[in-house]
């Protein structure tokens, strides 16, 4: 018998696939430093963390295309908005808030398109550490704002791993060189509870162990926006040599 | 979704019609545009030198409208991204329009498609932005002339380029100067190149010194060039390293040895 279109059983596979596909994602951490802000994840194939604009950038898990579309929708907002007003019009706030999360909402909700696979992580960077800003932006049009560092990683009890993390290790504004090591393994923890069926809390021992295997065949990626610099960009990837001291620790 | 394959001239077209209003930049001239003519800020005197490894910039800080001082604290060289500086002589609203759209047009173009624009194409864009300027520069408002200094990665090596007002594209091999107090000096390059060799080759300290000289000598022979005195010039410039500007103290400290302090 052909069963009634029921909205809410569409809503829930389409929820169920979604967070299925996103499951498998190299988690995102970021901590907002004395000199900046910082975006963490590794990379198998193409580049992870994106700038948008003079004080804003991007990291996502999901589906490449998805966060392509998203990412060229941000960049065109920005720039538009940033040269018709002002750059300091362009906020995180207004690009996640009005740009992007309805067009995400109305694709989710339409059971004639394809949803969005995509969970990103916006960064954005003040004058002062204690007024930098986290966008998390789910794959539904739901949006998050939180402050001082972020997590997004294959499931939610991944991210809360890593944030309960974060929280006990950071107790005050890190430099560069603390928050760093951090992050890593922030990382390690959260990509190791993605993996497991169980909540058990993830020792710091398996989290460096499982970024170690990572790096077999992935790359480390970190983006940030300087607070204070001579350059014209504030964004830049670190470089790969720069990393390999840290990774030398682990 | 529309893309605008990193055009940003592109993604304001399409702004424009999807709310129904027109940027000045794409405003075609009107009648009223004549009378504005006399009243328009012109910015005076910039002057792009190269030294081993880059290019040095430096403006003086006047604006004028007719023979009115308008402004004193004007600045005419812009850095466009981390290789590319720009100064401007001529109409400075219009500049000022064009500057922040190129700005946004080569950052539009790195971050969308993952890749710097590269040195020709940045040039390119100037010159489509100058052209389609033409009508209103005829029209007797917004003429501007620009000059763009580049660090060049291929050649490992600064590089000059100077335009008209129809978007015509010509690279200098040592030096350029733009604005009404520039044609008064061009004789003193040439017998500073000539005398102490050529300003590609030499020092940026020196080169700086040699430039704040040449833009006293505008001010002297030009009424609408500002000169060093009253405030310091402007001074940026483009190397390997990135865009950079001269320290106050290191202008002052060039101006007192100028006057003999």
């Amino acid at each position: 018998m052909l069963t009634p279109y029921d909205f809410q059983e569409n809503i829930q596979q389409r929820a169920q696939y979604i967070r299925n596909r996103l499951q498998a994602g190299s988690p995102v951490i970021g901590i907002s430093y004395e000199n900046g802000i910082l975006l963490l994840t590794t990379r198998r194939r193409g580049r992870k963390v994106f700038e948008i604009y003079d004080r804003l950038m991007l990291s996502a898990i999901g589906n490449q295309a998805d966060l392509e579309t998203l990412r060229l929708a941000a960049i065109d907002f920005a720039h538009q908005e940033g040269f018709v007003r002002s750059p300091d019009d362009v906020t995180v706030q207004r690009v996640v808030g009005f740009a992007l999360s309805p067009a995400l909402k109305k694709a989710f909700g339409d059971p004639l398109t394809t949803p969005f696979v995509v969970r990103a992580l916006f960064a954005e960077l003040h004058s002062t550490p204690e007024r930098d800003m986290f966008y998390i932006l789910n794959y539904d049009g739901e949006f998050t704002p939180t402050e001082r560092f972020a997590v997004i990683a294959g499931t939610s009890t991944a991210e809360e791993q890593a944030l309960r993390y974060l929280s006990t290790t950071i107790e005050s504004v890190p430099t560069f060189e603390k928050a760093l090591p951090v992050a890593l393994i922030a990382w390690g923890i959260a990509r190791e509870a993605a993996m497991q069926e169980e909540a058990e809390p993830i020792p710091e021992s398996r989290a460096r162990e499982r970024l170690r295997e990572e790096l077999q065949e992935a790359q480390l990626e970190v983006g940030i926006l300087e607070r204070q610099t001579l350059r014209e960009n504030r964004f830049r990837l670190v470089p790969a040599e720069q990393l390999q001291g840290y990774l030398r620790h682990l | 979704m529309e893309t605008h394959a990193g055009d940003f001239a592109s993604l304001l077209r399409a702004w424009q019609a999807q709310t129904g209003t027109t940027l000045p930049l794409f405003a075609p001239p009107t009648a009223a545009n004549q009378q504005v003519e006399g009243l328009e800020v012109h910015g005076t005197t910039v002057i792009a030198v190269k030294f081993k490894g880059g290019v040095l910039n430096v403006g003086d800080r006047r604006a004028t409208a007719a023979n009115a001082v308008m402004y004193d604290r004007a600045d005419k060289i812009i850095p466009l991204d981390d290789y590319t500086l720009i100064a401007i002589a001529g109409a400075y609203g219009r500049a000022m329009e064009v500057v922040r759209y190129l700005r946004h047009a080569f950052k539009y173009y790195a971050r969308s498609q993952l890749q710097p624009m590269s040195l020709d194409g940045k040039l390119q864009e100037v010159s489509r932005v100058l052209a389609s300027n033409l009508p209103n520069a005829l029209s007797g408002i917004g003429l501007f002339i620009p000059i763009l200094s580049a660090y060049d990665p291929d050649q490992d090596a600064g590089r000059i380029f100077f335009y008209d007002a129809s978007g015509a594209r010509f690279e200098t091999p040592d030096y350029g100067a733009a604005g009404s107090g520039a044609e008064r000096i061009r004789g003193v390059f040439d017998y500073i190149a000539k005398t102490k060799g050529a300003f590609s080759e030499r020092p940026l300290e020196e080169v700086l010194h040699e430039a704040v000289l040449l833009l006293d000598i505008a001010a002297d022979l030009d009424a609408a060039t500002g000169g060093i005195d009253k405030v310091l010039p402007t001074a940026r410039y483009v190397n390997r390293e990135g865009v950079f500007e001269v320290p106050e103290s290191t202008l002052r400290e060039i101006v007192s040895t100028l006057r003999g302090g």
